[in-house]
């Protein structure tokens, strides 16, 4: 049982982080509070992305002079074989670097957006603006 | 030098919009052609890539020179070279239409409008052309950004249509970003080919179940499946006319086309059919969204939205198309993405001219029209009867595929919701064309003929682009035998 | 709406537990995305590209491309608040 959670518990907690975002998308009245679930939401995916990039049993960061004991020089040469295993996987570091400037991006469009409506309507709760659009 | 043509695609929209600030910056005037320059050359290179793959067979490209699956790859094969020349003429033909909609909506920003209008072209043919799930998932971002800004600056009311689409596409993207990654935990690799030769051992792994489900949900959240369309109508009905008339036709159908690439390429088509019961999910979220969509149209009294609604049908068109799985429906549906995109401009090429004269896209501005603007008239009923599927227009032929399809496959309820929403379509279009005709109580009263409504008619800039749709809608549909002989029976996959 | 989000929210998380019973052990040295193409970048990154740190070498060479990208996703934000937020708005809406 408790193999079993220790093998598993980082999917369960990015599900629940995204889920938590998710609701915050969903269920508030105000805008600026969706952004920030939308935040929250992203910021689930790029964690559960990170999250498969470790090796246990001892993997360092995926830069190739911080083996542990060996000298990395003359590589070039195929004088020391590098240990695929003592090295974090860099490819989600890479694939996440990317998503988080996305994530960025979207948040400051979706601000710039926030902005607009503010000065439109003067205030920023959903229902409010609902009753001030019916109204016309 | 001809081998770099494909990448000419996607870098000529990409380079050019970095520079279009600096043209703006020495003359304002200048962006507008500049635009249609860069967007002319990345039509021409998509139509020569699609002749070099009709005679020579897919073209794959390695972006930098690695070999997949460890670099990037754009893999162009029959599918793939049709929508790159939808993509990019439709574009070029907005683009020249924009002009004079331009000046009268945006009048100071047009410099960044011209901008975005040319990272939004990129991002919809990096999406069109990529063989890597990730580099797709970039590209989709591209285009939703340009899309959010380029809708927000639209009417009253424009950002808070903005905002609910910027929410839900980016649960849309996020969706699909997850798929992507439970894919990568399962094989290791993002590459699509690469993919398809690994995943079949995997078929039977809750991961790969799980993957399929977000990543169709997600694609269903951008291509507004019925229920979660709810974002379409007021984004695209408060856009500015030039932005809308881009981004109507080609989001969804770009949407549906990466749909069906995940379908086919990336998993095999076995495993919808006959592992899972997606096919026949989609043949009823077909029918929902077309019945949904035709009702929804029906009671509006916007020109606008009640087209966007027509746009929510269409996608449930294509959607049961490739749901009901034979090879008559799948052709059926992918001739209906390039019928339907072309379809689509025309008519909100039309709104937005209607929008440009009076002001307002309202169904009681179009009074009169056919005397005042009987070409852009005449342009519209081309376009409704296509809708309404009457040959030769291109809309009769990809809706006998679809009916035969149907038929094939004996999905009765599929067949009756094509064969109503072709009747909803009469009853649309036929009442605009009597508003348009009959409303002439205010100028009879005068002295037989001698008063005549003047011709109003819409600028050529704005004209000509709308009646060469016209044109090629007829065009599509008298030739729809060679486009389907070169080029769909190849994209069609082997069932 | 709260207690719909709570249920959608709830079964999408539940879907989700269920997905990932097969997924490979956190940690696993020998799971597919960890053994399939990544060991490459690893080996070669130093013979092909000189660099030693590899998410540099995969992020700025072999998926280099992916960085255009987010050059041009970066690119495109600023035109967006720009052209959204910028001077020159006489008008309030229309």
């Amino acid at each position: 049982m408790f193999e079993f959670i220790v093998n598993y518990y980082n999917y369960w907690m990015y599900i629940g982080l995204m889920m938590i975002g998710f609701y915050a998308m969903m269920a508030k009245r105000n805008l600026v509070k969706k952004i920030i679930g939308m935040n929250i939401f992203q910021s689930a995916i790029i964690f559960f992305y990170i999250s498969t990039s470790v090796k246990k049993g001892g993997a360092t960061v995926p830069i190739l002079e911080y083996a542990h004991g060996h000298a990395t020089h003359g590589i070039e040469h195929g004088a020391n074989a590098i240990d695929v295993m003592q090295y974090a996987n860099p490819l989600p570091h890479v694939l996440m670097l990317t998503a988080i400037v996305v994530m960025v991006a979207t948040l400051g469009v979706a601000l710039a957006v926030v902005i607009l409506i503010y000065r439109r309507y003067g205030t920023l709760e959903e229902d409010e603006i609902m009753k001030l659009v019916r109204r016309g | 030098m001809t081998a770099q043509i494909p990448v000419f695609i996607v870098v000529i929209p990409l380079l050019c919009s970095f520079l279009t600030p600096l043209v703006g910056l020495w003359r304002k005037d200048l962006c507008y052609y500049w635009s249609v320059l860069a967007l002319s050359l990345c039509s021409l290179a998509s139509i020569d890539t699609l002749f070099a793959v009709i005679q020579g067979g897919p073209i794959h490209y390695r972006m930098g020179g690695w070999a997949p699956p460890f670099g990037i790859e754009y893999v162009i094969d029959h599918l793939n070279a049709m929508m790159l020349v939808v993509v990019s003429a439709i574009s070029l033909i907005v683009a020249i239409y924009s002009k004079r909609s331009v000046e009268q909506e945006l009048p100071d920003r047009a410099v960044y409008f011209y901008t975005i209008f040319l990272l939004q072209v990129t991002g919809f043919v990096g999406i069109v052309i990529t063989g890597d799930l990730f580099n797709l998932y970039v590209f989709l971002e591209v285009a939703s950004l340009a899309g959010y800004a380029l809708v927000a600056v639209g009417e009253d009311g424009a950002p808070l249509a903005t905002f609910r689409y910027i929410v839900m596409g980016t649960i849309g993207a996020c969706f699909y970003l997850l798929g992507v990654g439970y894919i990568y935990v399962s094989t290791g690799s993002l590459n699509m080919a690469d993919v398809y030769q690994i995943l079949p051992d995997l078929y039977h792994s809750k991961v790969v179940l799980t993957a399929v489900a977000f990543l169709l949900a997600g694609l269903a959240v951008k291509m507004a499946l019925f229920p979660v369309h709810v974002w379409l109508p007021d984004a695209y009905t408060k856009a500015p006319s030039a932005a809308s008339a881009l981004i109507a036709p080609l989001m969804t159908k770009i949407s549906l086309y990466v749909m069906i690439r995940v379908l086919f390429t990336v998993f095999k088509p076995a495993l919808f059919i006959d592992l899972l019961p997606v096919a026949d999910i989609m043949v009823w979220a077909g029918v929902i969204a077309i019945l949904g969509g035709a009702t929804m149209a029906l009671a509006q009294t916007d020109l606008k939205r009640m087209l966007c609604y027509i746009v929510v049908a269409e996608v449930g068109y294509i959607v049961g198309g490739v749901g009901l799985a034979n090879a008559t429906a799948i052709k059926g549906a992918i001739l209906h993405i390039l019928n339907d995109a072309v379809m689509t401009v025309g008519l909100f090429t039309v709104a937005g001219i209607v929008a440009y004269k009076t002001g307002r896209h309202d169904l009681s501005d179009c009074k009169d029209l056919f005397r005042k603007m009987p070409f852009t008239m005449a342009a519209f009923v081309v376009g409704a009867l296509s809708i309404i599927g009457v040959p030769p227009t291109c809309g009769f032929f990809s809706k006998w595929y679809l009916i035969h399809g149907a038929v094939i496959a004996q999905h009765w309820a599929f067949l009756v919701a094509l064969l109503l929403s072709s009747l909803v379509s009469v009853v649309l279009f036929f009442r605009i064309i009597e508003i348009g005709y009959v409303f002439q109580a205010s100028h009879g009263e005068h002295a037989n003929g001698a008063e005549h409504t003047a011709i109003d008619e819409a600028p050529l800039s704005m004209l000509v682009p709308t009646i060469a749709i016209a044109v090629a809608i007829i065009l599509i549909g008298l030739y729809n035998q060679t486009i389907l002989s070169n080029i769909i029976d190849f994209a069609v996959p082997k069932l | 709406m709260k207690i719909l989000s709570i249920i959608a929210g709830v079964l999408m998380g539940a879907a989700l537990v269920y997905g990932s019973l097969d997924m490979p052990k956190w940690g696993d040295p020998h799971s597919p995305a960890s053994t399939h193409v990544s060991p490459y970048y690893l080996q070669h990154s130093i013979e092909h590209t000189a660099t030693p740190n590899v998410v540099t070498s995969v992020l700025a060479d072999y998926r280099g491309y992916d960085t255009l990208g987010e050059t041009t996703v970066v690119f495109t934000a600023g035109m967006a608040c720009l052209f959204l937020l910028g001077k020159g708005r006489k008008r309030q809406g229309k």
